[in-house]
């Protein structure tokens, strides 16, 4: 058993369980920031850990392969990584104000984070199942974390009934893959030809349900709108980028080493569903008022964005998608930073809530508007370059049409997320000059965003210091 | 024809005879039902509609809400129940695993100790 | 046309299409109370529903597959560990909205739309 294959899961652990050890010998009433510093470091050593884990030759292994470290698994992992400890930076103050269960917030955040490591390395649907519910049933709790608001707790009754639903369709799907092709593992499951029989195809289409259940895919996003609204900000934060990260790397491994004989049945489905995603999630967008409620929309059609480059279901595709997931991270951490702080010192994430922001707090109205931009893929932020890697590698497979619908959607989405930008930099009525009164802005967010800000631009100007990573990630990939 | 029916391994698989048995045993309640449902004398007076408490009149609303500290008792009983559904697969095999399994069974019912030494810390545990 | 003798035969043998059918019917049962019902507990109990027809399904195959692997059984030890913590957090969740909303009708949490 090869120990140092799942060292990064075992950290992650054992981290989990000394914060909520450290959380139950603290007394009550003092401050738990140094819980929340205490997982912050050591996300960091963790974080150092696994680039020392990339590698050229054969991927390390556990239980006889059914646990895969690649390259690619790797990859997803630190993006997981960077998310938490950058949302946990940022949300201290908010925790520290807004929640009653300080220490279990953490705790449960390193659950999720452990959930989505487990996934990104699966290679077995027990495994994926497995860290799939360890994700999301510590998000059931998330979401209802805000014991003081009645938005957070329906949110959290309405993300546990669709989410087990979805489950619960996925494992039948599951069930029905097992007894068509006989085996649960990826490897054996893609070259068993008895997936063609009727079982086995609605079982794959059972599993691909379910999976677009849980990365809110039109027509299956219903649930999303409301859970993002509702919950705590820093939770609807990892929501956005670590859960549909985490989605997308194990739909993406499940799609091309366990269904890949089935690849002219679900190729033209992405694409048709990619397509409706970026059409319906950014014209949805357009006429909300919420904040939360428009970035969930928004994230909705990001997870289209990223769809389109599965479909394209090359090394190119992949890499697209790799380089797209990481710098919505850093898109995410800017704008939902921008938002938990006026979520603390307002009261609400609503567009009225951050008239002004310009005058009260500059330098959150400056990274807010270019995280939003780096969403709608404006030069020079990175989002420009992680379209164009998706758009290109999917014409050259011949979606050209798929491309396009992409390209004009950028261009739609532009608008609503320039309204956000027109009430924080618009002048203000006599009446709303209580908004220009100065926002108190914790050291720790601006750190935050300021790395967020560096990393949006930064990638955006020269992008080949991440396209060689996702380049070595998918490297090990095909193999 | 009688014979080919009965004879087991061509109808009656495992749950062949199951199935008749069962269908013996529902017979012998409904013969006793029917007789005395249509032999019975009706008269309903009020006195007997109310519902059966001992033989004394019902006091309250029959409807109560129980203490939360049930239901707390009851949650954290499903969820350690239920863990023990790990613990049997590896106590049938558990000469054959040797020591490592031994050790990794500590692990998860160590990590499992401390989820019980949470639920205590918090005062789940005490009846208030 | 299969004769009399051979739809006894299919009806009293159990094999893997019965125990397919029962699970395929106890998710569909599931899957419409999911959708009719309106109190949360009885919500929940169609999804256990749901997740027990699937653990019918992996052990039946499991039983019925000419390889010796155990991977079927093993799921549903998982998949029974999930079920429980899921309506763990399901029935604590009814509590509080109870608390919060004054109601365990999931139709009624309205409030949160746009």
């Amino acid at each position: 058993m090869n120990f140092l294959a799942i060292g990064t899961e075992i950290a992650i652990a054992l981290l989990m369980l000394i914060v909520l050890a450290a959380d139950l010998l603290l007394p009550k009433d003092v401050s738990h920031r140094r819980i929340g510093v205490i997982s912050m470091v050591g996300l960091a050593v963790i974080l150092v850990y696994t680039f020392g884990q990339y590698h050229i030759g054969a991927s390390p292994t556990f239980f006889g392969g059914l646990f895969f470290v690649d390259n690619y698994a790797l990859f997803f992992k630190q993006l997981f990584i960077i998310g938490m400890l950058f949302t946990i930076l940022f949300s201290l103050e908010y925790t520290e104000k807004l929640l009653r269960y300080r220490g279990e917030f953490y705790v449960l955040l390193l659950s999720a984070l452990l959930g989505m490591c487990v996934m990104a390395s699966a290679n077995d649907f027990i495994t994926t199942f497995v860290g799939l519910e360890l994700m999301t049933v510590s998000f059931y709790i998330l979401v209802g974390a805000r014991m003081t608001s009645e938005d957070s707790s329906e949110a959290a009754v309405k993300y546990l009934i669709v989410g087990a639903a979805s489950t619960a369709v996925m494992l039948y799907g599951m069930s029905l893959v097992y007894g068509a092709a006989g085996s649960l593992v990826f490897s054996e499951v893609c070259r068993n030809i008895h997936l063609f029989y009727a079982a086995g195809l609605a079982g794959v289409i059972m599993v691909i349900i379910g999976f677009f259940f849980k990365l809110s895919v039109i027509p299956f996003h219903m649930w999303a709108p409301d859970v993002y609204q509702g919950a705590p900000t820093p939770v609807t934060a990892l929501l956005a980028m670590g859960s549909k990260a985490a989605g997308i790397a194990v739909f993406m491994r499940i799609l091309y080493t366990a269904f890949p004989i089935l690849g002219n049945f679900w190729l033209p489905l992405l694409a048709g569903f990619a397509a409706l995603c970026m059409i319906g999630g950014n014209i949805m967008a357009i006429r909300q008022t919420d904040i939360k409620r428009m970035l969930a929309y928004s994230s909705i059609a990001q997870a289209g964005y990223m769809m389109v480059g599965m479909a394209a279901a090359d090394l190119a595709g992949m890499k697209a998608v790799l380089f797209y997931a990481m710098l919505y991270v850093f898109a995410n951490l800017g704008a939902f930073a921008v938002l938990t702080v006026i979520d603390t010192e307002r009261g609400g994430t609503s567009r009225r809530d951050i008239t002004g922001l310009a005058q009260a707090a500059p330098l959150l109205a400056a990274v807010m508007t270019i995280s939003l931009l780096s969403m709608a893929g404006i030069p020079p932020t990175a989002g420009f370059a992680g379209k164009l890697y998706l758009f290109t590698a999917v014409v050259e497979r011949g979606y050209l049409w798929l491309a396009f619908v992409g390209f004009v959607m950028s261009m739609i989405s532009v608008y609503y997320y320039l309204m956000v930008a027109k009430a924080m930099y618009r002048d203000l009525t006599p009446e709303e000059a209580e908004y220009a009164a100065p926002v108190y802005v914790p050291l720790t967010v601006r750190a935050a965003v300021l790395v967020s800000v560096f990393a949006t631009l930064g990638l955006g100007i020269c992008p080949e210091w991440l396209a060689s990573l996702t380049n070595a990630a998918v490297q090990t990939f095909m193999r | 024809m009688q014979v080919i029916i009965f004879r087991k391994g061509i109808f009656m698989g495992d749950f062949g005879g199951l199935g008749i048995f069962f269908a013996i045993a529902l017979i012998f309640p409904v013969m006793a039902l029917i007789p005395a449902f249509l032999l019975q004398p009706r008269q309903p007076t009020k006195e007997k509609g109310i519902p059966y408490e001992c033989g004394v009149d019902t006091v309250g609303k029959t409807y109560v809400q129980y203490r939360i500290g049930y239901f707390l008792y009851a949650l954290i009983f499903v969820v350690f129940d239920i863990e023990t559904v790990f613990l049997y697969p590896w106590a049938v095999r558990f000469g054959q695993l040797g020591l490592f399994a031994l050790l990794e069974m500590f692990v998860f019912v160590g990590i499992l100790a401390m989820g019980l030494w949470y639920a205590w810390k918090k005062g789940a545990l005490s009846w208030k | 046309m299969i004769s009399f003798v051979e739809m006894m035969h299919l009806a009293l043998h159990v094999g893997l299409p019965h125990f397919l059918l029962l699970s395929a019917v106890l998710f569909a049962i599931g899957l419409f109370g999911l959708f009719t019902k309106k109190g949360i507990i009885a919500v929940l109990m169609c999804i256990e529903l749901m997740l027990n027809a699937v653990n019918i399904n992996f052990i039946a195959f499991n039983h019925y597959m000419p390889a010796t692997d155990l991977s079927g059984q093993l799921m549903a030890l998982f998949s029974i560990a999930v079920a429980a913590a899921e309506v763990a957090i399901g029935l604590a969740l009814a509590f509080r909205i109870y608390h919060d909303h004054h109601t365990v009708n999931v139709d009624d949490l309205n409030h949160l739309k746009g």
